[in-house]
């Protein structure tokens, strides 16, 4: 018995200091940001709009952000769908009608994320659609790269 | 001697374990007040109301003064005015007391309005897709306007017809929904090209200021043991008014040689009106002063029918647009991306007009700028269009017990309200570097005729008939009251107008429907006028001057028939007399003499006014009016809101606002609750002119039993849903659904007196529709505006969540919705910093002894 009562007062003494200096977030699902960065290469065409839309096939993610590309035309913050993002996905869409359009790959857009938890998300990204200056569908490929 | 060995041994450790465990109580107090904030969990992410809940239990100080312990003196004499009477109004005052003073230039200050002016965008090119161009800040080489403008008539009338697509509006791409007009599409199809969408953006070079060192015991302090820390004190917290904590830009204070270092730099206010739909583009320039990070927050108001669709914060060159998220849970990404160093920026509404902007992590001598944009549908009263941008939160009177109001407290002062909303108010003398440009192009689609604006000094330019440019002048760039901005269209008879927008949620439409011109043949049944005076201590002065003289002017209008009685509120309320008095010679004197008796001093403690003012019995041979005249300076506005809802029974309400920056959101809701009209009276205004106005057109209901045939239109979800009385002058919008996409004609049913009147409208729903991109934006906010009125009585549980649906759906701002930014592409070293409030200036006329608590 008194055995028992030493080794129980000894280790509360051992744990609770380490329990008290323990990071409370580690015993809750880790929460980080991270930007997710949107490439078009419309190739030798002129891009002078797109829609794409975004989901989380893995992992926990929520969008906190929506920033433009790094190409002059596509600078601007592009909008998003509010109701769509009820549904945990995010439709975006820009255009620019004037000139200096760009052509090849180019960033057209960052999203901004919560990824919660420590499962590394994995996404689906779909091109609705990509136009000219004319108003014309063309043919484009859709990419993204994780940022830190 | 074994036993005695046990026993010791075991004190030993008995007192080891208690030395221990008081050890690591203490180590775990301070590792949760310390810098590692992502220990705390989401109870700390709600922090601010959690804290003030607590500081409800421990007592809220209120001060309530008897209103009779303190006598009002007339103000008289003011030295920023100048008794110059009108020069360009045609109408002369009716008393001494209706002349207008103008200000003038030459009487400022000079010297200390070059302390306080802050840069101007001027100085910084604004790009336009690709086109730089600069603003004019030499405006006094414009005509400068101090007062009315052209002619100042009684007659009203105006035109509504054409004009609107495309004016001032945002163009975008075929099928898009408007792109760059504000409207948020779901799908692209590409098809004809219109004009680009505006892109506006600026080079927002950081401006650094003189390196200002927090104090020493504010280093690593977190904001959130500044509330741990004024909770233990409550009442009293030491706060050292040059601390972070206490704001203010870089500025001299007048009288003493110190600088007040302040995170919030400048506003840029953008107006576009089209038709009667503003659109309106607000930058909030905020930046730090200080050689450490801090959080900015900032409490101001938007007008009270603002549908805020649009959110972008700019770092740099880099804009990142905000996303509408339910209101908790974009607070918690908030205070979590705050904690691990990301800049992030949060807008939260706490009134329909009271808003909070904080903006995390700003280092130093950087700057954040917020954009937010919202259109509003504009008030139109006999024959004048009224832009209104409000630029401060009056200071609020909360009832004791009430911890969900606004409370107003003293620069520095954070948590004495136990409020959880608090806005820090500047002492008289003292004057932050604060200042706000605002520009409004109007396109009136017919010919504007006059241009007024009362509340400031402005510029008027004109580059047609129809369109007009009105800038605020650089002389008058202190956001310490409402700009309220009149102007007349040409033409007698004011037609109603049917807005469209049409995108892939279907038809959204606005109807401003406008009554009878002339129904002045009608008579007029005997009225029982009761007439409540706010005399609370924030109406002290030229406000209570103003309502006192609205009073007088309109007892001076009873007719014979008429009944009428006065009642008076601040913390308790008492009245003329027992009953209604018939209004003869004799007891309008008495009624004057009660007026010019009364003095503002006290709380307002409104609801004593609503039931003295209501809780009586109704003459059923007079129709009752009741008059409240208030600046709606109290943050229990759905008390008084549902009060009025269960006591109304015969009686309309008609709302005064007085002041330079009323509480525009209480007015109109009593009013519309109340069946009634509001009307507002500015400190530059003629009291006396807007009432009798007032009463001549109110006395009357214009169009009654109103019903309206859609013909094919197939409408749904139209608000309001019952049409109200119309006013003569005074039109009513109605927003709502529709399906068609045939032109037809709708049809007006009303009484007018005795009689049935027919108003036929034509109904355009095609190509050559009349169309604004904002209409579905105007369409959610009213239905918002509704659900939240609903809920101000009706305990119904889904309302919340109704509210919720509808703002997230069309990503507006409310109650329960935020919009959340968060810059995730960059870490900022170091804590968080410390949380500064931008202290704001008392409403011009609004003394801050008397509203303002400090201790």
């Amino acid at each position: 018995m008194n055995k028992i009562t030493s080794i129980f007062l000894t280790s509360v003494c051992v744990i609770v200091p380490v329990l008290a200096n323990q990071d409370y977030s580690t015993a809750r699902p880790g929460v980080r940001f991270a930007p997710l960065h949107i490439y078009l290469d419309s190739g030798n065409r002129s891009l002078a709009a797109y829609q794409f839309e975004l989901k989380a096939t893995a992992g926990q993610i929520k969008i906190v952000g929506v920033e433009g590309g790094q190409h002059q035309a596509f600078k601007e913050a592009p909008y998003y769908d509010p109701s769509a993002l009820a549904q945990d996905r995010i439709i975006i869409a820009a255009f620019r009608t004037g000139g200096n359009l760009p052509k090849g790959r180019t960033q057209i857009a960052t999203i901004h994320l919560q990824i919660i938890g420590d499962a590394e998300p994995e996404y689906e990204l779909k091109l609705a659609v990509a136009g000219d200056a004319d108003g014309k569908e063309i043919p484009a490929e859709i990419a993204f790269e994780k940022g830190e | 001697m074994k036993a005695k060995t046990k026993i010791l041994f075991s004190s030993i450790i008995l007192g080891s374990t208690a030395i221990v465990l008081v050890y690591s109580f203490v180590g775990c107090r301070q590792s949760l007040t310390s810098i590692d904030h992502a220990k705390i969990s989401t109870e700390l992410s709600h922090q601010q109301q959690n804290v003030s809940e607590e500081k409800s239990s421990l007592g809220i100080r209120q001060t309530l003064v008897k209103s009779d312990e303190v006598k009002y003196v007339e103000e008289l004499k003011k030295p920023e005015f100048t008794g110059t009477p009108l020069a360009l109004a045609p109408t002369p005052p009716v008393d001494q007391q209706d002349v207008k003073h103008y200000r003038k230039p030459e009487d400022r200050d000079v010297s200390s309005l070059s302390a306080v002016r802050g840069p101007v965008l001027g100085d910084k090119p604004l790009v336009t897709d690709g086109t730089t161009f600069g603003f004019d800040v030499t405006e006094f080489n414009e005509a400068v306007t101090y007062g009315w403008e052209g002619q100042v008539s009684d007659t009203y009338g105006g035109g509504m017809s054409g004009g609107y697509g495309g004016g001032g509006m945002t163009g975008g791409m075929g099928g898009m929904g408007g792109y760059g007009g504000g409207q948020q599409p779901t799908s692209v199809s590409l098809g004809n090209r219109r004009s680009a969408g505006k892109a506006l953006y600026y080079d927002a070079r950081p401006m650094r200021g003189p390196d200002r060192q927090i104090p020493v015991e504010l280093l690593n302090v977190s904001a959130d043991e500044i509330w741990v820390i004024a909770k233990a004190e409550t009442q009293a917290v030491p706060v050292d008014e040059d601390t972070p904590g206490s704001g203010a830009m870089l500025a001299k204070l007048p009288k003493e040689e110190k600088e007040i270092p302040m995170p919030l730099k400048h506003t840029d206010v953008k107006g576009q009106i089209s038709g009667y739909i503003a659109t309106v583009d607000v930058t909030q320039q905020f930046h730090n002063p200080y050689d450490e990070k801090i959080e900015a927050v900032y409490v101001f108001p938007l007008p009270q029918n603002a549908a805020i669709n649009e959110f972008i914060m700019t770092i740099g060159e880099r804009r990142i647009r905000g996303i509408i998220r339910e209101r908790k849970e974009a607070e918690q990404i908030y205070q979590q991306a705050k904690r691990q160093g990301h800049v992030a920026s949060l807008l939260t509404q706490e009134r329909p007009n009271i808003f909070t902007q904080k903006v995390a992590n700003i280092e130093p001598s950087k700057q954040i700028d917020v954009n937010i944009k919202y259109f509003n549908t504009l008030a139109y009263v006999d024959g004048w269009y009224e832009f209104v941008f409000p630029m401060v939160v009056g200071p609020r009177f909360n009832p004791p017990g009430f911890t969900d109001g606004v409370g107003a407290i003293a620069r520095g002062k954070a948590g004495i309200s136990g409020q959880k909303t608090e806005v820090q108010y500047l002492k008289p003398g003292e004057r932050s570097g604060h200042d706000i440009s605002l520009a409004v192009d109007i396109d009136a689609g017919v010919a504007i005729e006059e241009v007024v604006c009362t509340s400031h000094v402005v510029t008027n330019n004109s580059s047609s008939h129809n369109k007009r440019t009105v800038k605020l002048s650089s002389l008058d760039s202190i956001p310490n009251k409402d700009f309220v901005l009149r102007y007349k269209v040409a033409g007698k008879t004011v037609k109603s107008a049917l807005v469209t927008h049409r995108d892939e949620r279907g038809g959204f439409f606005t109807l401003m429907l406008y009554p009878p011109e002339n129904l002045s043949y009608i008579k007029r049944a005997p009225m029982e006028m009761i007439f409540v005076l706010d005399c609370s201590g924030s109406m002290s002065g030229k406000p209570i001057a103003k309502a006192k003289q609205a009073i007088t002017r309109a007892l001076k209008k009873l007719q014979p028939d008429d009944t009428f009685q006065v009642i008076r509120f601040s913390n308790n309320a008492s009245q003329l007399g027992p009953n209604p008095l018939p209004a003869t010679p004799e007891n309008i004197r008495r009624g004057l003499e009660y007026v010019e008796s009364l003095s503002g001093s006290g709380g307002t403690m409104m609801i004593e006014g609503i039931k003295a003012a209501l809780d009586f019995a109704h003459d059923p041979q007079r129709f009752r009016l009741v008059s409240f005249m208030t600046d709606g300076y109290i943050g229990n506005e759905t008390e008084i809101l549902a009060a009025i809802h269960q006591r109304l029974g015969a009686s309309r309400i008609f709302s005064f606002g007085v002041g330079s920056s009323v509480n525009r959101y209480l007015l109109d809701r009593m009013a519309k609750l109340g069946k009634g009209a509001v009307a507002y009276i500015g400190l530059d205004e003629s009291a006396g002119k807007v009432v009798e106005k007032f009463y001549d057109r109110i006395s009357h209901p214009a169009l009654t039993d109103v019903e309206i045939d859609w013909g094919n239109m197939q409408v749904t979800d139209m608000y309001p849903s019952r049409i109200p009385d119309l006013f003569v002058g005074r039109p009513v919008i109605i927003t709502g659904r529709f399906k068609a996409n045939s032109s037809t004609t709708i049809h007006v049913k009303g009484k007018v007196g005795d009689m049935t009147q027919d108003i036929a409208i034509a109904a355009d729903l095609g190509d050559l529709a009349i169309t604004h991109s904002g209409i579905a934006c105007v369409w959610a906010r009213k239905k918002i505006e509704t659900l939240g009125s609903r809920a101000t009585y009706d305990t119904n549980p889904d309302l919340p969540g109704e509210i919720k649906q509808v703002a997230l759906e069309y990503g507006l701002m409310s109650a329960y919705t935020a919009f959340i930014a968060v810059d995730s592409s960059h870490k900022t070293s170091g804590d968080h910093g410390v949380t500064v409030a931008v202290p704001v200036p008392v409403p011009d006329g609004v003394r801050y002894e008397t509203t303002v608590q400090q201790n």
